[in-house]
């Protein structure tokens, strides 16, 4: 049983080695670029960071001021793109990013991204108020549904999420969820290839329960509380820069609650077209990206004008 | 739990740790671990379905200790037949009541008349079938006087739900498995590694070949209407190594993991794929189902001895419920059936023994005669899986039909270089390995520095090309 025990342990710490080596060649497993929590309390990406995306097709990069992408090659009449993972775009390579498509289609104004997968609505808001160091023209704010409702405390409490409490109008910020076990995870490429690869199910489960029945029902949208956000942030922010771009399929109740309480908002439309979205993940392809940069473009030429 | 999961890999040294250390001389106590781990692996599927495997543990092991009290035989009958009727009634409703209902809907419809008759919405247990079969063959066993009644329930109870074998065999036969609950097992330092060796290319076979060719079998059988034949036929090809290289790789595991617990499980594939002929072929694959029906079914039905009229009308049944055992669906009966047909002229001819020795022995490449042989053999199980992996029979036929149009000969749409390369490796490695148990058993003859940089280099193979899929196909039935 010792030379046993001995032979599988010294296999096991081999192949450890070897997987970890495979692993990293062959990007079997996205880069994660590292984050930090600025001094302003924002959460972004540690700057100057690179990376592979699943597969080594292509790189992301974090720039300078730690966004994902690149920076403008100036920064006058910058027009900021904000938004959660759609706008962050790990998933595609940079020629599919909306500042990428915006600046081919509309060349007068500059780019600049300054996105982070689950940004909340209030987040963007507090990020944009980081932003105007930078003076910009006009700001776009990618949404869905989610954003919003994220947003609000009151609705679900997310600890890793920036959301505002609506009783006593303060903001909470997110905190990074497990910072250390993230680092270790992410820097030890094989580990995070098993979490990936092998969702750990600790708990049994009901064959019949495997994947989350249908409601037929709708949720019934939090009108009130939808409505003290906007109020909370029309009264603190700048709104009349901004613009709400809005995802195909959102709640028209959300998006008429926005326009009442003054905001620009651009809806995104992609009925009547071939699918935006991969097949094995909700984000748009480079396809999607392009034909959403198209409706941006021409409604914030108008906007601009 | 899944063998390809974390949990398993958690599981399984948890237990074989609290195995060995609890000690061969605590047979009893070993036999409750198996017992309680069998039980929580099932249960992680779903645990309301163990009060199954319970009642029909229960079923059986009082069936069995009144049987060997009494040599009534009409009793004994009796008793047979309460085994039987719990075991397949089971089955027959979890399984089967759904296609019954519909197949009665469906009759009634073709001849004008309307049945108003409802499905229910059941859930299939996992592995039913193969516990099912595998209890029902130690009441028969135990009827026939073949195996004597066992008096130990816990090391009974663990026969019945031993987990490396419980939801996707390999079939055990009880006068096999359950003596080895009664016997000391101790660890042996050869069948550990040769357990886990096993295992490492079962878990190879699984997550490389078949969940690779998985993704493009599914793929081209989801959208036949859009490829040409060439590319339908390469989808049927890559349907035949998904099967092999998941059912097959399930037991490689199975075996290897009883291996590690001291239990020596029967061989359920021998490198079907090599057949010469079709009789052959299933003598290779499935081999614990396979004889399983012929010692319960076949023989009992009169097997060979009645002339021909017996031998075919014994044959079709045999294959027709071995079928139908693989899903309620007229798919699986006609490739049953299918199957059947090719077996006649074997049989007829009295040819269906002629290739019961390994092909090419003693030599590294066949013969042109063997090849062709070969060849033929794979291309026919190529056509029957088609009916095997189609949702319906009409859907099978269509595939078929656009299989074997002009196009069979354009050239093909898809062709998925890496994975060829890695099928072409496989069979070289299973050609090679043929004599052995598994393809990889006899590598003692390479050094430790070989063995052990082949068994990294499929290790490696596996993180570099692991496919999308997890679920084991043989799960469902």
């Amino acid at each position: 049983m010792k030379k046993f025990i001995i032979n599988i342990i010294i296999f096991f710490i081999l192949a450890i080695l070897a997987g970890e080596i495979v692993v990293r060649f062959t990007h079997a497993i996205s880069d994660i670029p590292q984050r930090t929590i600025d001094e302003n309390g924002i959460q972004k990406y540690k700057p100057n960071q690179t990376g592979y995306w699943k597969g080594g097709d292509h790189k992301w990069i974090i720039n300078d001021l730690g966004w994902p992408g690149e920076l403008p090659s100036n920064f006058e009449d910058l027009v900021l793109v904000m938004g959660d993972s759609f706008i962050e775009n790990f998933m595609n390579p940079n020629e599919c990013h909306q500042s990428t498509y915006l600046k081919s289609m509309l060349p007068r104004f500059n780019y600049l991204e300054t996105a982070r997968s689950g940004v909340s609505l209030i987040e963007a808001m507090e990020i944009s108020i980081e932003n105007d160091i930078l003076n910009p023209r006009h700001t776009l704010i990618y949404v869905n549904n989610n954003d919003f409702l994220e947003s609000i405390a009151e609705i679900k409490r997310m600890k890793d999420i920036t959301q505002l409490n609506l009783k006593t109008n303060k903001i909470i910020r997110g905190e990074m969820k497990a910072p250390e076990l993230k680092k270790i995870l992410y820097n030890w490429k094989l580990l995070y290839y098993f979490y990936n690869r092998f969702t750990l199910n600790i708990t049994p489960v009901k064959a019949d329960n495997k994947t989350p029945k249908q409601k037929n029902t709708k949720t019934e949208l939090p009108i009130n509380e939808i409505k003290s956000l906007l109020n909370y942030i029309t009264k603190n922010y700048d709104t009349n820069s901004k613009t709400l771009v809005f995802h195909p399929n959102s709640e028209m109740t959300i998006v008429q609650l926005c326009q009442e309480f003054g905001f620009n908002t651009i809806i995104l439309d992609s009925s009547n077209d071939k699918d935006w979205t991969f097949s094995y993940d909700s984000h748009w392809t480079c396809y999607g990206h392009e034909k959403a940069a198209q409706q941006v473009a021409n409604q914030l030429d108008k906007l601009l004008q | 739990m899944l063998f390809n999961s974390l949990e398993f890999f958690i599981f399984l040294p948890v237990v074989f740790v609290l195995y060995w250390i609890i000690g061969s001389k605590h047979l009893k106590a070993q036999n409750l671990l198996i017992a309680v781990a069998s039980y929580t692996f099932y249960g992680w599927w779903d645990w309301r379905f163990l009060s199954l495997i319970l009642f029909s543990s229960l079923v059986d092991y009082s069936i069995g200790l009144s049987l060997g009290k009494t040599e009534n035989s009409s009793k004994r009958k009796l008793l047979l037949w309460i085994s039987i009727c719990v075991n397949l009634g089971f089955l027959g409703f979890f399984k089967y009541y759904n296609f019954f209902i519909d197949s009665l809907i469906n009759s009634f419809t073709f001849f004008g008349k309307e049945l108003s008759l409802n499905t229910l919405n059941i859930i299939l247990p996992v592995g039913i079938s193969f516990y099912t079969f595998q209890t029902l063959s130690y009441t028969i066993d135990v009827y026939n006087k073949k195996l004597k009644p066992t008096k130990n329930f816990i090391g009974f109870m663990a026969f019945v739900s031993f987990f490396p074998q419980l939801v996707a065999g390999p079939i055990e036969r009880a006068t096999n498995l359950l003596p080895q609950f009664s016997v000391e097992r101790s660890f042996k330092y050869q069948n550990a590694i040769d357990g886990l060796r096993q295992m490492l290319w079962g878990l190879f076979k699984k997550v490389v070949i078949a969940d690779n060719c998985a993704k493009y079998a599914n793929m081209i059988f989801n959208n036949h209407t859009e490829y040409n034949g060439s590319t339908l036929l390469l989808g049927a090809f890559f349907f035949a190594f998904q099967i092999y290289g998941d059912f097959s790789g399930y037991s490689d595991i199975a075996i290897g993991v009883s291996r590690l617990f001291g239990f020596n499980l029967k061989r359920n594939f021998a490198f079907p794929y090599f057949s010469r002929d079709i009789a052959e072929f299933w003598r290779r694959w499935h081999i614990s189902l396979s004889t399983w029906f012929r010692d319960y079914l076949y023989i009992p039905l009169g097997g060979s001895r009645g002339g021909t009229k017996m031998k075919l009308r014994n044959t079709f049944i045999i294959f027709i419920v071995s079928g139908f055992w693989h899903g309620a669906n007229w798919t699986f009966i006609v490739w049953g059936a299918l199957n059947a047909i090719y077996f006649l002229p074997l049989l007829l001819t009295n040819k269906n023994r002629v290739n019961t020795n390994l092909v090419a022995e003693g030599r590294y490449l066949p013969s042109l005669k063997e090849l062709a042989q070969m060849s033929v053999t794979f291309f026919m199980t190529l056509i029957a899986w088609v009916f095997f992996r189609a949702d319906n029979v009409t859907h099978a036929f269509d595939y078929l039909q656009n299989t074997f149009d002009s196009s069979l000969f354009s050239t093909v749409e898809i062709f998925p270089t890496t994975i060829l390369t890695l099928l072409l490796f496989f069979i070289i490695i299973e050609w090679i390995g043929r004599s052995g148990e598994y393809a990889i058993e006899r590598i003692d003859w390479l050094n430790k520095p070989l063995r052990w940089s082949l068994y990294l280099l499929l290790i490696i193979l596996m993180f570099a090309f692991t496919g999308e899929e997890q679920q084991f196909i043989y799960f469902q039935f």
